[in-house]
């Protein structure tokens, strides 16, 4: 990082900050399940299926919006060297108003029921918004020459961007009135939502972790300068296309090839890294990375053969590749790294010097666990990928490996806030005790 | 007033706090430490202050750098090793 080291960080975020959003969010994961489950092949005849949509915001808002917003929580100060204004109250006010939010718009949308939509409207609305205007007014205070806080910053405006369109999106199922332009604002609020603020997030996320982490070397400069805000630049330009589809392919093109640039570049950088142990997070990475790279091969093809783009599945594989695959792997292979850190890091804090003995991170969740889970993730995603193909052999399988892999997700997160729990408790006895 | 010297560098997070956490620990009354380590540790500052600690980091020309911690109550050590 270049900042000063005279940067103060005692405002780190109490545990409970991003501890309430990893918590919760694998639970909309293993309900999306329960959804396919209960559903079965039905949901996955068509991507404008409401309950298909509903299914698909579990996923997007309920498990990966939940975990990134408790995630920048927890990084803002270190990134930006400034700390959340009320860290406590914003993370309760957001998270409150997203967890309400997300299940008044997904039950909404997967039972029918427009007072639920129309509910859900003022809340995720809220909590979406006030989200990303925070991140931006707290980072107009960093650093700005750091790539990391740069790629936030442009991230959080396409989660406004996002944000919006949703709504807008949101009022014609939960009103009912006529919009012309459903599907053209639909594919925007997508490709905003996943390459916009998923992707460009996790672009500008990689630049510290996968060197600090995986102690690879740094990412090229002039890549790191570069990418974030030419994707940013061409998000917009994709809405001005809708009726010039050479100039839609050519930005479509570059878009691929900025993603495509930073998968291999990730890649390369693993490859290359300093201490080859096997290690989980690295391997959810390069299957995250590989997934996306898969997706923007499947996106070149159809543009090629157009007849690929017109099948009922090419879309549907996309969504599994970006979400499950691509987004999914990386935020599940990171959490393993953040959760027990935070864990072993607040319980040190607190123990002061000669305290209790606090147990180490291979302790706290130990890699034998997480391993297992990452085999069953990438079971359930494969068999997803097969359900959208043959939905009758495949989705029953899918819904129960998927549904599986997440609860132990949540399971391996509840496990080790159990242990910040009871280690807290003693070290609270043990400095009773000498006082 | 000896110093001890750990040398943390390239080694997977967070064992570098963690080796840092236990060597200051154990550090003789007057004894400080000097700490090796490849990259800024900025999580380990908010620990070194709850514990009463003082520390000062500043880079190497090989883009490594070094931090010294020393107890807040003694007198800062002198930044060329002895």
């Amino acid at each position: 990082m270049t900042q000063p080291a005279s940067l103060s960080l005692d405002q780190a975020p109490p545990f409970a900050v991003p501890f309430r959003f990893f918590l919760t969010a694998p639970l909309f994961a293993l309900t999306a399940a329960l959804v396919l489950l209960w559903q079965g092949p039905d949901l996955l005849s068509s991507r404008w299926n409401p309950a298909l949509l509903g299914t698909t915001h579990l996923l997007t808002l309920g498990h990966m919006g939940l975990i990134m917003l408790g995630a920048i929580l927890q990084m803002l100060p270190v990134v930006a060297g400034a700390p959340v204004g009320r860290p406590g109250l914003t993370a309760a006010l957001v998270h409150t108003l997203g967890t309400g939010g997300i299940v008044l718009l997904c039950s909404g949308l997967i039972f029918t029921l427009p007072l639920a939509l129309k509910l859900a409207m003022p809340t995720l609305g809220t909590a979406l918004l006030l989200f990303a205007a925070m991140v931006v007014v707290t980072l107009r205070r960093a650093l700005p020459h750091n790539m990391t806080v740069r790629a936030m910053r442009l991230a959080a405006l396409m989660l406004a961007a996002t944000a919006l369109l949703g709504l807008t999106l949101l009022s014609n199922y939960a009103f009912g009135w006529w919009l012309q332009a459903r599907e053209a604002l639909t594919n925007l609020h997508l490709t905003w939502g996943l390459l916009g603020w998923v992707g460009i997030l996790v672009v500008g996320v990689a630049y510290q972790v996968v060197p600090m982490f995986q102690l690879t070397p740094h990412y090229p400069a002039r890549l790191t300068r570069w990418l974030a805000p030419a994707l940013f630049v061409l998000l917009p330009g994709l809405a001005l296309t809708n009726h010039a589809p050479r100039l839609r392919i050519l930005l479509g093109t570059l878009l691929a090839a900025g993603f495509a640039a930073f998968a291999l570049t990730t890649l390369w950088l693993q490859l290359k890294r300093r201490r080859k142990l096997p290690d989980v997070t690295l391997n959810f990475w390069r299957g995250g990375l590989l997934c996306l790279l898969l997706a923007i091969a499947l996106w070149l093809t159809a543009q090629i053969a157009p007849a690929i783009g017109m099948t009922q599945s090419y879309s549907l594989l996309l969504g599994v590749l970006m979400i499950a695959g691509f987004a999914m792997s990386v935020i599940n292979g990171m959490l393993y790294k953040i959760v027990p850190f935070l864990v072993w890091f607040h319980l040190q804090s607190r123990r002061g010097p000669s305290g209790p003995k606090v147990p180490n991170v291979r302790e706290i969740l130990p890699e034998t666990r997480t391993a297992r889970q990452m085999w069953l993730h990438f079971a359930a995603l494969g068999t997803l990928l097969a359900a959208v193909l043959w939905p009758a052999s495949f989705a029953y399988p899918a819904a129960l490996l998927f549904g599986a892999s997440n609860l132990w997700l949540w399971l391996n997160i509840v496990s080790a806030s159990r242990t910040y729990h009871r280690v807290n408790a003693e070290i609270v006895r043990a400095n009773a005790s000498a006082a | 007033m000896a110093e001890r010297v750990l040398d943390a560098r390239w080694l997977e997070p967070p064992e570098p706090m963690e080796l840092t956490l236990a060597a200051i620990d154990s550090l003789e009354p007057g004894d400080h430490l000097r700490l090796l380590i490849h990259r800024t540790p900025y999580m380990l500052f908010p620990i070194l202050k709850e514990w009463g600690f003082s520390y000062q980091s500043h880079s190497n020309d090989d883009g490594t750098y070094e931090v010294l911690i020393w107890r807040k109550e003694q007198a800062a050590p002198s930044r060329t090793p002895p």
